[in-house]
């Protein structure tokens, strides 16, 4: 495959990936007001379920040796390699392995945001923000050190769910990850449109005002943790499936909350197209800065921090001249386009 | 009680109590969570291994270095983010997202600084532990003696500032009510300065002792990060102090409570040590959700005294 589809499509995926992430956050942050910096949590979850489910399902399915299966982590890249073998016969049995696993992440990333939000969701601003952060280590935590679970730091391989279309693997990659998107952005619309998004609204806005209308703000709030929490999920389980492999040291606090927020606020606070626009920026420099780090060899160090410090430096500027993101919030639409346009008419 | 676990766990609370110090003094001076703090960790933890690595000696020669590195930073990142955006009126949330931003740039300075060390002077700056230029003082080691009593010291010093001085009346007055502190001719700029060059320093002081005690890389104060933020909000952020009972009752569960632990389930439970803090912050915000600092022990001393009386 062509060096520069190949960059495309890479950087397709990881656009997928943090995109779908941070409609989580905005859902939860920019809609709901709550500060999920636990967001790593539901991310990890959706992409520890994907490094544990296929590979134990299809090696019951394969019916794979005992021997092996009695250590699937430690025997996973044997095992997956037997899948690998028979998935290239069984284009509908991966997918439909993915689309379930998908599911069961996500509704193992519910959990993880409902019960994350027990004990700190009382709390506000950015005191429910801190305690989400050091909740959020948790999993990362039982992940790297208990083996059998995802193979601690040595990780899993994942079965690769897209091997039926060998080199055309990445194309249905980025079509299913476009799918996802296309569908998550619509309901996502529907949802923040909807008499429910207007009531997330004014408890982001004014939780005293949305409580004497007879709103429970903390189930609100919690059901906005936990959709968005799902949502997160769905990032991490598509991540591992592209990757075929899962690594909990890859799942760290700094690449899945820090940067996911940076993103979010530099493209914009409660406008999904703002979102879009901020991780296309961050993704698209962070790809080619990784792109062309092998021409600046001559460098004594690794241009690949640089990403970081330009990313810090370009945050700082939008929320200090700009803090309301590249793509302000717009009001809610109440009406549909064509009754607006009737209106006018 | 095994004396070397009490004094492995006097060691980990003493750190954790330098560490988690700076955040909650900015906290209750300026109301910002500082994130970017950790990086002054590893920053001055990076400062004392260079000037080890080039001159020798003890590195506990080094730490004013490593106090002087976080108080600069510190001060940086108050005035050229965190006093604009106030100005600009900007919320707390907000000013902890300029603080993730700061880390991010700090973090990245670190690193490129560590491949500078590694590629140009071959220093093993990816990875490096100085323990073992550690000195023994009738019996007791340099890391345990430095954590402990600057961890005393500091206590004091702020005890002595905040109670007997103008300047400390100044910083509990704008602390309390900032715009009536300004009216009465306080200077809250100069207040928060302070502060913010005390936190960064006393994150200097744990980043200078980090390589004597602990493996030291690029990012190895973030991976404090979560445990920090737990012993400042189990310490709570209305009392100083809180930090230091925070960092005392969370360094000693998680020392005594993972041996307990080990004796009953085995010794493949001590891994799990990392996740005492955070469930120990659970319990606290379900039944204390404001922290140690909140609880009045001189009212609590009070009443089983007059209980005692009236047996």
């Amino acid at each position: 495959m062509n060096i520069f589809i190949l960059f495309v499509v890479d950087l397709f995926a990881l656009f997928s990936v943090y995109l779908v992430l941070n409609l989580a956050l905005n859902f939860q942050l920019g809609y709901g007001g709550v500060p999920n910096f636990g967001l790593v949590l539901s991310f990890t979850g959706g992409a520890m379920v994907m490094g544990w489910l296929p590979i134990r399902i299809l090696g019951w399915l394969f019916k794979i040796p005992e021997s092996l299966m009695s250590n699937v982590a430690g025997n996973s890249s044997i095992i997956a390699s037997i899948i690998n073998t028979n998935l290239q016969t069984n284009p509908l049995l991966g997918l439909g392995i993915l689309i379930i696993t998908l599911i069961l992440g996500m509704a193992f990333g519910a959990f993880l945001g409902f019960i994350s939000s027990l004990p700190a969701i009382r709390l506000k601003s950015d005191y429910l923000a801190i305690s989400l952060l050091a909740l959020g280590v948790i999993l990362y935590y039982i992940g790297l050190n208990y083996f059998p679970l995802v193979g601690g730091t040595l990780g899993v391989v994942v079965p690769d769910l897209y091997t039926y279309f060998g080199i055309n693997r990445y194309i249905i990659v980025t079509v299913i990850f476009f799918i996802i998107i296309v569908l998550l952005i619509y309901i996502l619309t529907l949802i923040v449109n909807s008499p429910y998004g207007r009531v997330l609204r004014a408890m982001r806005d004014n939780e005293i005002a949305a409580s004497s209308m007879g709103k429970n703000v903390i189930k609100i709030r919690m059901q906005s943790m936990v959709i968005g929490s799902m949502i997160a999920a769905l990032a991490g389980g598509m991540y591992a499936s592209y990757n075929a492999y899962f690594g909990i040291a890859g799942y760290d606090m700094s690449s899945w909350t820090f940067i996911p927020w940076l993103m979010v606020l530099f493209g914009g606070l409660a406008n999904n197209y703002g979102v879009i626009l901020g991780t296309f920026i961050y993704v698209t420099l962070e790809k080619l800065i990784a792109y062309f780090q092998y021409n600046l060899t001559f460098l004594p160090f690794n241009v690949i921090w640089l990403q970081y410090i330009l990313l810090g430096f370009l945050v700082l500027i939008i929320l200090i001249y700009r803090p309301k993101g590249l793509l302000p919030e717009k009001p809610s639409q109440t009406l549909s386009k064509n009754k607006v346009k009737e209106l006018k008419s | 009680m095994n004396i070397s676990v009490l004094y492995a766990a006097i060691i980990y609370s003493s750190m954790l109590g330098l560490m988690s110090f700076g955040v909650t003094f900015v906290k209750i001076t300026s109301n910002v969570w500082n994130v970017a703090h950790t990086s002054f960790i590893t920053f001055a933890a990076y400062i004392v291994f260079t000037f080890e690595s080039f001159y020798g000696n003890s590195p506990y020669l080094y730490l004013p270095l490593g106090f002087i590195i976080g108080a600069f930073l510190a001060i940086i990142e108050y005035l050229l983010i965190i006093d604009p955006l106030r100005k600009r009126g900007s919320s707390s949330l907000l000013m902890l997202v300029s603080t993730i931003a700061f880390l991010l740039i700090v973090d990245g300075i670190i690193d490129i600084y560590s491949d500078y060390l590694q590629n140009i002077y071959k220093f093993p700056s990816k990875n490096f532990i100085l323990s073992y230029l550690d000195f023994n003082f009738l019996g007791f080691n340099g890391i345990f003696l430095f954590s402990f009593t600057f961890l005393i010291i500091i206590l004091i010093l702020l005890y002595l500032i905040l109670t007997y001085t103008k300047f400390g009346i100044a910083l509990r007055a704008s602390v309390d009510d900032p715009i009536l502190a300004s009216v009465t001719g306080i200077n809250i700029k100069y207040v928060n300065i302070f502060a913010w060059f005390i936190a960064g320093g006393t994150a200097g002081i744990a980043g200078a002792l980090l390589p004597m005690w602990t493996q030291c890389f690029p990012g190895v104060g973030d991976t404090f990060l979560a445990i920090i933020f737990s012993v400042s909000i189990v310490g709570g952020v209305q009392q100083i102090y809180g930090t230091f009972l925070g960092s005392f009752l969370i360094g000693f569960i998680q020392i005594f409570g993972i041996l307990g632990l080990s004796i009953i389930f085995g010794s493949s439970i001590l891994v799990y040590q990392y996740l005492i803090p955070m469930i120990i912050m659970i319990l606290v915000l379900l039944f204390l959700p404001e922290g140690l600092g909140k609880i009045n022990f001189r009212k609590i001393i009070i009443n089983i005294k007059k209980r005692r009386q009236k047996k």
